[in-house]
């Protein structure tokens, strides 16, 4: 040991999941993302009593359920990273197929959930709060799809060539499809 | 801590914010349900607490170079932010 690494503070090696090219586009998401929430919540403070009326309309069990639905799947592919990491290449395989799965049963109880408003008579045009309903959701579900061609990339790379960094880009895709929906349960289904 | 019982301990901690912020929501009222700043920041509160942990934990930004980690919490200051502006303006 030196005397300089005794003396300073020990230093956090520093990892850039994935790569560079996948961030931007990340975060490209988030201010296209954040643009929508921000104009969703202009929209609410000019019809503010019509858009806590329509929100009551909502299947806030259905909300929950899908929220903790995406959680899980984030947990199974940050343990996959995890395994993938360790060689343990088989057990990653299976985490990734079950986040996977999880994705499918989101997409399966969002199709239920706008069927059931639809028969319920809240479409698209409606008003405004089912317009930004049925815009932020549909968006978000394009991008649950895509996160799940990135899973199967993940899927595909463990089982020949096995990179790391392949597998990390989908898990980080997969996370921001999670994160975002976090924020859309908040602003559709639960503040007042 | 080994990185799974951490990441484990994040989603479980992730899943019970979500329950309760179940429990905040208009749907659980028959009445119709007035506008409400406490529970609203309240919501919006957990759902920072919640982002930034999927962030930071599941996206491992955590560990990441410097850059990310101010982009990404520059993001989130900007967008909740924003949402809280737009709220009580």
């Amino acid at each position: 040991m030196t005397a300089r690494s005794a003396t300073s503070a020990p230093s956090v090696p520093r990892h850039l999941p994935a790569n560079k090219d996948l961030w931007v586009f990340v975060l490209g998401d988030f201010v296209i993302f954040g643009s929508y929430f921000v104009i969703f919540m202009v929209s609410r403070h000019q019809e503010r009593g019509l858009f806590i009326e329509s929100q009551r309309h909502l299947s806030l069990n259905i909300g929950v359920v899908n929220t903790l639905v995406l959680l899980a799947s984030s947990w199974l592919v940050a343990r996959a990273v995890q395994l993938t990491r360790a060689g343990e290449f088989e057990r990653a395989r299976t985490m990734i197929v079950g986040g996977g799965l999880c994705g499918l049963v989101f997409m399966v109880i969002k199709a239920y959930e706008w069927s059931a408003k639809i028969a319920q008579g809240h479409t698209f045009p409606s008003n405004n709060f089912f317009m930004y309903y049925y815009m932020l959701t549909g968006v978000h579900l394009f991008h649950v799809a895509i996160g799940l061609v990135f899973l199967g990339v993940s899927y595909f790379e463990l089982r020949h060539r096995r990179r790391v960094g392949s597998v990390e880009t989908g898990a980080t895709y997969w996370h921001m499809v999670d994160l975002l929906w976090v924020v859309i349960f908040a602003l559709l289904y639960v503040m007042r | 801590m080994t990185a799974a019982v951490r990441t484990t301990a994040v989603w479980a901690g992730l899943s019970a914010i979500t329950v309760v912020s179940w429990f905040l929501a208009p749907a659980h009222h028959a009445q119709p349900v007035a506008a409400s700043t406490p529970i609203t920041l309240g919501v919006l509160a957990l759902a920072v607490i919640k982002t930034r942990l999927i962030i930071q934990e599941f996206m491992e930004v955590r560990t990441a170079p410097l850059w990310l980690r101010l982009a990404t919490d520059g993001w989130l200051v900007a967008l909740f932010g924003a949402i809280v502006v737009s709220y009580v303006w």
